[in-house]
């Protein structure tokens, strides 16, 4: 099995990549691959707890939390958080938060990086 | 001891949209990658510009001024004086109707040695094949 | 390389992918990406479809946009994200979001 680090910098709700990601994510945890994933930029908003799921808007809360207890590891750049004003006590319990050099750090022993721009 | 070259494809040019600004931070963030690495270890970062991403490299920018934001030009200088590897598609300035006068091509007043080449896009091609990993912006 | 492009849009701004040279190319259409399996402007297939490359769409967002089996373009293979999984480990060495 392999390690897939995946990057996404599209905001929650907006563009549907993060929608993409996380379901990417699923099926390759499903599979036994170890998965990084890295949001930065607007895709920070992923990391908010308290999402509520309206049928009009992503919600990923669950689905993601569901893949942590898979073993998935996801961050949030710290600084696109902070700026937007996604302090550490509104985080979702499990998303960690660090500098951009966790992700390039994460891409050294990766297998495949799949990199999502933002919009 | 082992490197993963990664390579920033930036295509989109800036302010209106964040990828450009995030590609070279996350590029200058390689600099500091090494703490969660093992001794020796080490991830690297080029940086190429195509497409409408090559107005990102245009000079005397002024967003400091205007808006109290750090230039997309002053954060190219910083990846020049950490001696980033940046390519310019020349191709892609041409069809813009730019040269090298018009851009950022070095940091010498911030000491850097590096600067800016201006390349075919074949070089480009080139580096894309040489990375490990692409990241397109 | 062997190079598995996403396609996430239908109108691309810029020529990237024109322009992207691999030993094996795949382009995996996402998103709106998927309108170049089935969309006919004035008739003719889209250009995209015209490279020498592997091509796949996403299940989930061709159906998510009213589209099927029927409407897919026949140089088009119908994947699913556990096939997309398997094709960048198992087919492709680098992958690329356009």
């Amino acid at each position: 099995m392999g390690k897939l680090t995946i990057g996404c910098f599209s905001s929650l709700v907006g563009s549907m990549s993060l929608d993409f990601a996380v379901k990417l994510a699923g099926a390759a945890v499903e599979k036994g691959h170890k998965v990084d994933f890295w949001v930065s930029g607007n895709a920070t908003m992923l990391s908010i707890k308290g999402q509520r799921a309206f049928k009009d808007y992503s919600a990923l809360q669950k689905p993601l939390q569901e893949l942590m207890g898979k073993g998935l590891t996801i961050t949030a750049c710290e600084a696109c958080a902070e700026a937007r004003g996604y302090h550490k006590d509104i985080t979702m319990e499990g998303f960690k938060r660090h500098s951009m050099d966790w992700y390039l750090a994460s891409t050294f022993d990766a297998d495949r990086v799949l990199h999502i721009g933002g919009e | 001891m082992a490197t993963t070259k990664l390579g920033f494809i930036i295509q989109r040019a800036g302010y209106k949209c964040e990828n450009p600004k995030l590609a070279l931070t996350h590029s200058i963030a390689s600099q500091s990658v090494e703490v969660y690495l093992n001794d020796g270890d080490l991830v690297t970062a080029d940086i190429a510009f195509v497409g409408d991403g090559v107005l990102n490299c245009l000079k005397n920018q002024k967003a400091m001024e205007r808006y109290g934001l750090t230039s997309t030009e002053s954060h190219i200088k910083n990846g020049l004086l950490l001696d980033l590897n940046i390519l310019v598609c020349k191709e892609d300035l041409e069809m813009l109707g730019l040269s090298e006068k018009d851009i950022v091509m070095d940091a010498e007043e911030f000491g850097a040695d590096m600067t800016t080449k201006v390349v075919p896009f074949a070089d480009i091609t080139k580096m894309m094949e040489q990375v490990n990993h692409l990241l397109f912006f | 390389m062997k190079l598995a492009v996403f396609v996430s849009d239908y109108r691309l701004n810029v020529d990237t992918l024109d322009r992207l040279k691999a030993e094996k190319l795949g382009i995996i259409l996402v998103q709106n990406g998927v309108y170049h399996a089935t969309v006919k402007e004035k008739g003719a297939a889209s250009p995209l479809l015209g490279k020498s490359a592997n091509y796949y769409a996403l299940i989930d967002d061709l159906e998510t946009r009213g589209l099927g089996n029927a409407d897919i373009d026949g140089n088009v293979k119908v994947v699913g994200y556990g096939d997309i999984v398997d094709l960048i480990f198992n087919e492709y060495d680098k992958t690329a979001w356009l």
